[in-house]
């Protein structure tokens, strides 16, 4: 597992690097924009109609954009838990832990994909 | 000049001796103007000859002279003693064997260094007919700062890798080893990116930032690591794209 792991490293870390940057900056952003935004009457209410939503999570780059938005912070949780759990002195349990952590947000990921192909059907 | 007395309370330990380190106060008179080394070498000339801690240049270049002052990794040459209180405490730097006092074991961390292999690495060694090689000053900028250690090895005092992973190379170690592979001159790049992939390299690091908080010579080696990991992914990328000639060397 720990071979695994050390192999895959650099894809596990560009998903972790990937997820904080849609994490930390992408996502507030979104929640901003759609959340306060349509609330507060900043943004046309009839920009977030249904319709309009339902095109732009369809197409293409939308639907990467948003299979992107979901899945990619899990990999950054799960990169961070995992290093989390070496810091605290976890290192002997790394290869459980790793896989663990780095299942769940490959589960969620698949889920994920799941759910953007069921978005097209 | 003003003078005031401090106590120093130094970690003590002797091999032959001590099962455990233990500490020794020392009340002492210090200059407005003095750093924590003066402090020690005061002590050590004036009123305890036995005390063991070592330094060079006192000036911030040789790197010899780091030690934990109030838990805190300092190069002990440039800390003002006016930084602190009544009390100071030194102690060897953390997360190395002590040989005695003050003075830490650097067997280790030597061989870190080595492993990255830090020099210029070419497949065939340039002609002097050749003449210079060219570098533009944006070329230098990329790894310039990063060729600015002094090996004091505070970085690895500071960092939590360090302590909870053994075979991690470290901060100053990897940050080197990049300064390399971001030279226009070497061709290293592949040889040292396999050992940056393998166990305890740059993918050990959880980017506590703490190497670069107390870097005093500012090199930034958690950035270095950070583009390093980068480097990684983009060649580990690339190499499904064109194969690498790197692995047999
Ligand atoms: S004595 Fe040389 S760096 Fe402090």
């Amino acid at each position: 597992m720990k071979t695994l792991m050390l192999k895959l490293e650099p894809i596990i870390w560009g998903l972790f690097s990937g997820g904080m940057m849609v994490g930390g900056i992408l996502l507030p952003v979104f929640v901003l924009v759609v959340g306060l935004g349509g609330g507060f009457g900043a943004v046309d209410g009839q920009a977030l109609g249904y319709d309009r939503i339902q095109a732009l999570a369809t197409h293409p780059i939308g639907s990467l954009l948003l299979l992107a938005a979901m899945a990619l912070p899990l990999w950054g949780g799960a990169h961070h838990l995992r290093h989390l759990w070496i810091d605290l002195g976890g290192l002997k349990s790394d290869g459980l832990v790793g896989a663990l952590c780095y299942g769940v947000a490959l589960v969620g990921s698949l889920v994920a994909i799941l759910a953007v192909f069921r978005l097209h059907g | 000049m003003s003078q005031e007395t401090k106590t120093f309370v130094v970690t003590r330990f002797d091999p032959d001796k001590d099962e455990v380190p233990k500490t020794q106060s020392y009340e002492i008179p210090v200059e407005g103007d003095w750093k924590i080394l003066d402090a020690l070498n005061y002590i050590k000339d004036e009123v305890d000859p036995t005390l063991s801690h070592r330094w060079s240049c006192r000036m911030a270049v040789c790197g010899s002279c780091g030690m934990n002052v109030n838990g805190e990794p300092k190069l002990t040459c440039k800390d003002p003693v006016s930084n602190y209180g009544d009390t100071v405490e030194v102690a060897p730097l953390s997360n190395f064997p002590v040989v005695r006092d003050l003075v830490v074991e650097l067997e280790g961390f030597m061989e870190k260094f080595k492993a990255v292999k830090p020099w210029i690495v070419v497949a065939k060694e340039r002609a002097v007919e050749e003449g210079t090689t060219r570098q533009s000053p944006d070329e230098l900028a990329d790894f310039k700062q990063f060729s600015m250690c002094i090996n004091c090895m505070l970085c690895y005092a500071a960092c939590p890798v360090v302590s909870n992973e053994p075979d991690f190379i470290g901060p100053a170690a990897l940050a080197l080893g990049h300064r390399y592979n971001q030279d226009t001159r070497d061709e290293g790049a592949p040889e040292r990116n396999e050992i940056f992939r393998d166990e305890g390299g740059v993918f050990s690091c959880s980017f506590a930032n703490e190497c670069s908080e107390v870097c005093p010579k500012k090199v930034n080696p958690a950035g270095a690591i950070q583009q390093a990991k980068l480097r990684n992914v983009l060649d580990w990328a690339a190499s499904f794209v064109v194969k690498r000639g790197g692995k047999e060397s």
